[in-house]
């Protein structure tokens, strides 16, 4: 029997396990929600209020579940709209898959009425994409779309289909078994590999390990607290990283990069093996390139062969899946330990502790950021799933919640994309509706996806809205004063009553502005059932540290 | 550097446009270039030449490797 392509595209959609779409409806899209109103039953359609939340919820919901998050737009500024989330997507390996309408193929090119040059935009920032302009062509690029966001390492694609291909009727065949043959074997490493790395690692005196995204993305947490208790080798987490070891590890160091902890960035010049796991060096890592690990041997493991010596050159890299390569690696690695190495992890990190306690005396009736999280922490069990917006709310999620379980923290490392937080933590409640889930925002970011309040309303998710309203563009803000004299320019911000904004779309909040009433409200906050909005008034003059300051050394990391 | 770089892929629309975008995104500059389809199997061929720096040729050229439609890629330094 011939069906439309708008059908075609739904049976597609379940043939690769689909449960969720993210979209909004427009004109070159309408065939499609047309055969979507057939199969609401077995597609969930979150209607978003712009494109963006639905880009931006489909990563939230692809990190939490693994599975591809994917987006239905209109063409023209549907598209457009869903740039941002699609470059997000690609910098931090979020598998997604966007279909986007667009104009019928007889008035391509023409500047037709919504018309945007759809694949020409998304092509720098896709893993692949594609334009379709015949109903018989969607089966195979919906099953080479899944297999390219999820194989290798993922990222977004885009399929871009006309409106007459909507339209059309033909045969529906699924292709069986599909695969894209570049992406078919990523392992590329052999046993006399793994006798080498191992030998590298046997053999060292201050190894370090540093664990990336990859670590979550291959799902190779336990692979990793195997090696490491077995090598008795330090263990420290990029921003995407965090949350794939549990926070109170006796080998994990903490966090490293610009905000990191103070012992893992001060002594990763002093390890005489690194041992990166799935991350890729960002800058944000690894301070001054020139001066970054000059002495250490560099093993290298990443599932992308452009990763490799891209930022550090590695003396031994390996190209894989993190947890295939860990697997392999583990019987060679020998049983050792190195307390005295651990140790000066130890004696830097009382050092924090120490400047910690002092920042806590200096601000003891005052709200900082670090007591609210800390606090969610406590209260939470340390067990909630914690999306960020970006800036200073992100620096101070990533260090002050502990993490214990993965994929607890989400937020927008490669791109920074303000606003990411509340259209993600919708993807990431729909993707996990057993965890709690909270987006922790900043005055600046929450407005710049609000409007995702209203799909809050209208899906009713008990999502939490954490706001930390310091009044300004933190982020911005600290490095004005601490690197152009203090001339804040343009960070100041005045915003809405977000207590009656909130309640407007139907959402409970209230908000804190003094030290004691904080406890409470954190109670009332995460033990209400739906969702809420608790909007914390923060010190404004507060900054994150410690802090690797821009063209400095990663041993230069300072406290204040 | 001056290197050529030697191209096999699928002959699918929007591989060039792929591989010129990578080039864009470091400011490289193409000096010559050179695509043709093989009759009738689908693959298409495309050499070309640039000035890129010698620390970064490695990686532009295994970015290049990732384009889906990219089977083949090799490159060599071109001499004067």
């Amino acid at each position: 029997m011939k069906i439309s392509g708008a059908e075609i595209l739904m049976r597609s959609l379940l043939k690769e396990g689909v449960e969720v779409i993210f979209g909004y409806p427009g004109g070159a899209n309408m065939p499609i929600y047309d055969a979507l109103y057939f199969y609401e039953k077995k597609l969930r359609h979150i209607l978003v209020r712009h494109e963006q939340g639905a880009a931006h919820a489909a990563e939230g919901y692809a990190r939490v579940t693994g599975k591809p998050g994917v987006c239905l737009v209109t063409s023209g500024p549907g598209a457009t709209n869903l740039v941002t989330g699609i470059a997000d997507a690609m910098m931090d390996s979020v598998p997604m898959v966007c279909i986007t309408g667009q104009v019928a193929a007889e008035f391509l090119g023409s500047d037709a009425f919504q018309e945007a040059d759809v694949v020409g935009i998304t092509t720098p920032i896709t893993k692949w994409n594609c334009q379709l302009t015949h109903a018989e062509e969607i089966p195979e690029a919906i099953a080479k779309a899944f297999y390219i966001a999820s194989h290798g390492r993922p990222g977004p694609v885009v399929i871009d289909i006309t409106k007459n291909a909507q339209f059309e009727k033909v045969e529906f065949k699924y292709p069986k078994n599909f695969y894209v043959n570049k992406l078919k074997t990523v392992n590329k490493y052999n046993s006399g590999d793994m006798k080498k790395a191992a030998e590298i690692i046997n053999n060292a005196k201050k190894p370090l390990m540093l664990v990336g995204h990859g670590v979550l993305i291959s799902k190779a947490e336990k692979e990793v607290l195997r090696v490491i208790e077995k090598t008795g080798m330090a263990v420290a987490s990029t921003l995407h990283g965090l949350s794939s070891i549990p926070f109170d590890h006796p080998l994990y160091v903490g966090m490293l990069g610009m905000h990191g902890n103070y012992s893992p960035n001060k002594l990763t010049n002093s390890a005489d093996v690194i041992f990166a796991v799935g991350m890729r060096f960002d800058d944000r890592v690894t301070g001054k390139l020139s001066k970054y690990v000059p002495t250490a041997r560099v093993i290298h493991i990443d599932v992308d062969e452009s990763e490799h010596h891209k930022n550090v050159r590695a003396h031994f890299p390996l190209l894989g899946n993190v947890k295939d390569v860990l697997i392999s690696l583990l019987p060679h690695l020998k049983k050792n330990n190195h307390d005295d190495w651990l140790g000066e992890f130890k004696k830097l990190d009382k050092k924090e502790l120490i400047w910690g306690k002092k920042r806590q005396e200096k601000n003891k009736n005052k709200i900082t950021m670090d007591v609210v999280l800390s606090l969610l922490s406590k209260k939470t069990k340390n067990e909630a799933v914690i999306v960020t917006d970006v800036g200073q709310n992100q620096m101070f999620s990533a260090r002050y919640y502990k993490y214990k379980n993965p994929d607890s923290y989400i937020t927008s490392g490669g791109l920074g994309t303000m606003g990411f937080a509340v259209p993600a933590a919708i993807g990431a409640k729909i993707g996990a509706p057993k965890r709690l889930v909270f987006a922790v925002v900043g005055d600046g970011g929450i407005q710049m996806t609000i409007q995702e309040l209203g799909t809050i309303m209208q899906e009713k998710l008990p999502i939490k809205i954490l706001l930390l309203n310091n009044e300004c563009l933190g982020m911005v803000r600290q490095w004005q004063q601490l690197f152009f004299e203090k001339r804040y320019s343009f960070t100041h911000m005045e915003s809405p009553d977000f207590i009656n904004l909130a309640k407007s779309y139907r959402i409970k909040g209230q908000k804190v502005t003094e030290r004691k009433n904080l406890d409470q409200a954190l109670n009332k906050f995460i033990n209400f059932r739906g969702p809420y909005l608790l909007e914390v008034k923060v010190e404004k003059e507060d900054n994150i540290f410690p802090m690797v300051a821009t063209g400095t050394s990663v041993d230069e990391v300072r406290l204040e | 550097m001056k290197y050529t770089v030697d191209i096999v892929t699928e002959n699918k629309p929007g591989v060039l446009y792929r591989i010129t975008g990578l080039l864009t995104k470091r400011k490289i500059n193409i000096e010559r270039i050179n695509a043709f389809a093989v009759k009738g199997n689908g693959i298409s061929n495309i050499y070309f030449t640039a000035d890129i720096e010698e620390r970064i040729v490695d990686t532009v050229v295994k970015q290049i490797n990732k384009i889906i439609e990219v089977i083949e890629i090799k490159y060599h330094k071109v001499s004067h």
